[in-house]
């Protein structure tokens, strides 16, 4: 098969497992459907919640997608050799300072 | 026809898998221990919620198990005992597993109630913490695999597996594992003082696909430590199945066991740990795995 061909057919098959969850969900609906039912107090969730990771979520983003460059650069590593190493340990170095100079800033606590 | 045959079975092999979880799982719940993802959930009896929004509650479950589903596509069971081989693997079990972030959040939200919008917002606060370690854990062993395919990092430790090469890696997976299974001790997002979390507003079908779900992540996490840390299938003499079955059940239970030796960590210190501790040794990992290549020591 042709490299196109590969692709389609293996995320068609993907796509096939998609429609075949979705269709074992509504197996699970509907084979519910005539049990007797249950309500819950409907209270109301307009209140106050504590989300004190915001500067957490802003230094995850960063991270995650520096993250995602690691990537293509671990399957050519070895071929590549010496260079890569040094390229990804200034790479590193940048992220660690990073993560000191949010520690440093207090922006891993919780708030 | 040889599609859905393929299909059915990768289902039913996340079903069997996830139902062998809830077997093993039981054998490490105490009464007085948090339940987390096991909390009780009413099985008999579908929920009515009169505030929750229409699409987004029944949404959740839905979204959770096709993400469990479509991860199971790329474990490799044995030799040609897989879904598809798919050419980035690794990273496609990353981000199709997160979908079960996604439905937890998804239908927190949408239930509308104090407890299960306190779990959507701990959720998050779970995922922000796991994912950079987790992926730093898994860059390690691709970097000695040389592809992202989970075949060709089976493959690769024919000779030897990562577990021995890589010990810290393997360390930093179990904790992150922990995490992205929402195990103890990191099970703040089910904790029984928001009365389970999301698996309080379930109910009747959606309480099964839940179970399905968070058996189903447990199980994935395991079986794609074995095949990143212990050679997946690969074993002398009996089929690669069962060493399979076997590699992912005795981490699980390592794992669980593990995380029972340690008290419930609040979403805060779990937070602390993940980005204090765990990211730089995920970063240092990186280094030392890239100077072990350099160094000759490969595979």
């Amino acid at each position: 098969m042709t490299g196109t061909a590969t692709v389609h057919s293996d995320y068609g098959f993907v796509g096939l497992i998609l429609v075949m969850t979705s269709g074992l969900a509504l197996l699970a609906v509907a084979a519910f459907a005539r049990a007797p039912r249950r309500v819950l107090d409907p209270s109301q969730a307009w209140a106050q919640y504590r989300f004190g990771y915001a500067v957490y979520a802003l230094i995850f983003l960063a991270f995650d997608m520096e993250m995602i460059f690691m990537y293509p650069w671990a399957v050519v590593f070895t071929d590549v050799g010496i260079s890569a190493f040094l390229d990804m340990l200034i790479f590193i170095a940048l992220l660690g300072v990073g993560i000191a100079y949010a520690w440093g800033m207090g922006g891993l606590q919780w708030e | 026809m040889g599609v859905i045959v393929t299909a059915i079975a990768v289902l039913a092999a996340l079903c069997g898998g996830a139902g062998l979880t809830s077997g093993l799982e039981r054998l490490f719940v105490r009464p007085v221990w948090e339940p987390g993802p096991v909390h009780a959930a009413d099985l008999r009896h579908p929920l009515d919620l009169p505030n929750a929004d229409r699409w987004l509650l029944p949404a959740g479950p839905v979204v959770a198990f096709a993400g469990t589903a479509l991860a199971m596509i790329v474990v490799p069971l044995g030799s040609g005992l897989i879904g598809r081989d798919l050419g980035i693997g690794a990273f496609y079990v990353i981000v199709v597993i997160d979908f079960v972030v996604l439905g937890l959040a998804l239908a927190g939200w949408g239930a509308n109630v104090p407890n299960t919008v306190e779990a959507c917002y701990r959720i998050i606060a779970q995922l922000v913490a796991y994912v950079v370690p987790l992926g730093l854990a898994y860059v390690g062993v691709i970097m000695m695999a040389r592809s992202l395919s989970t075949v060709a990092i089976v493959e690769a430790q024919r000779g030897l597996w990562f577990i021995v090469l890589q010990p810290l890696g393997f360390l930093l997976y179990l904790v992150t594992g922990l995490m992205q299974s929402y195990r103890a001790p990191f099970l703040e997002p089910f904790a029984v003082s928001i009365r389970g979390g999301v698996l309080g507003a379930s109910g009747g079908w959606s309480a099964l696909l839940w179970r399905i779900a968070l058996a189903g992540v447990l199980f994935l996490v395991a079986a794609i430590g074995a095949v990143l840390y212990l050679g997946g299938p690969n074993g002398p003499v009996l089929p690669g199945w069962f060493w399979m079955t076997l590699k992912t059940y005795a981490l699980m239970a390592l794992m669980l066991g593990l995380g029972r030796l340690v008290r419930p960590l609040s979403t805060a210190e779990m937070l602390a740990l993940s980005w204090k501790i765990l990211t730089p040794v995920g970063l240092l990992n990186v280094l030392l795995v890239g100077g072990l290549i350099l160094l000759g020591v490969r595979p």
